[in-house]
């Protein structure tokens, strides 16, 4: 983020603060120097926003299932569609969790960001589902001619 | 910021994040009533479907709401970091609910629009 390698302390609106390193410190993730104010709100409008989009799959799943006409033939169809958004909601929800706790933890010490995996969780599940709701709509055609 | 000479050169007046910290806290509140609102919203509309579900989720909403207003202070750092585990656990639950209703009601009709 800032190229001329300079201390992220010299906002001077963050009190730089040290704690002795004990292991009971880093399975907390206080240990290390509490990083500038920015980087840690930064982090955690990361997090809030893939909570968000977490939440935005479990409602898509709960619209499918609850909102959405039954498939003709297809009983099952609206659960097999259902089932897998809202599962990816839940994972999403924990992974961003993880994430933010170990990118708070390379903050405090200065260490690169670890590249987030739920991009590509992300896009492959969802791309995944298109395909399956696509098969489901499909199928539902073809039975009922 | 000697490796941003450019956009120093477009903006006399510097970074306007240097000059301002607080832009950074206030688009951090404006994350967090986003995501209060998002569950307001769906609150409200499972309130009508479900109440028993809805009412849980519309007053969740108010916790997230409040829990944003809460400012992160280096002292009060271990607090703050809670609301996070907090929101983790509502989305959380909340999937799950949504799963068991999925799992066990296949009879809805749907919307006929």
């Amino acid at each position: 983020m800032r190229e001329d390698g300079s201390s992220p302390h010299r906002g001077g609106h963050d009190e730089e603060r040290t704690t002795p390193s004990t292991p009971d410190a880093d399975r907390d993730g206080t240990d290390g120097t509490e990083p500038d104010a920015r980087f840690t709100l930064a982090n955690e409008r990361t997090f809030l926003a893939w909570s968000r989009t977490a939440l935005a799959l479990v409602v898509a799943g709960l619209g499918v299932a609850q909102l959405l006409p039954p498939f003709p033939g297809v009983p099952w169809g609206r659960s097999v569609i259902a089932t897998p958004l809202i599962l990816l909601g839940a994972a999403v929800s924990v992974l961003s969790y993880f994430e933010w706790m170990a990118n708070q933890r390379s903050l405090r010490h200065g260490a690169p960001l670890v590249r987030s995996r739920l991009p590509r969780i992300l896009a492959v599940t969802v791309a995944v589902i298109a395909l399956l709701s696509a098969a489901v709509d499909l199928y539902s055609r073809v039975s009922r001619s | 910021m000697t490796g941003e000479g450019e956009s120093s050169k477009a903006s006399p007046v510097g970074d306007i994040e240097e000059l301002d910290p607080g832009l950074a806290r206030q688009r951090t509140d404006l994350a967090w009533t986003r995501s209060a609102i998002s569950f307001a919203a769906l609150g409200i509309v499972v309130l009508k479907i479900r109440p028993v579900v809805g009412a849980p989720v519309l007053i969740f909403s108010a916790v997230i709401w409040s829990v944003g207003r809460f400012v992160r202070t280096p002292e009060r750092a271990d607090r703050a970091d809670l609301r996070v585990l907090l929101v983790t656990v509502a989305v959380t639950v909340l999937a799950l609910t949504a799963l068991v209703l999925t799992l066990l009601g296949h009879n809805s009709p749907g919307l006929r629009l």
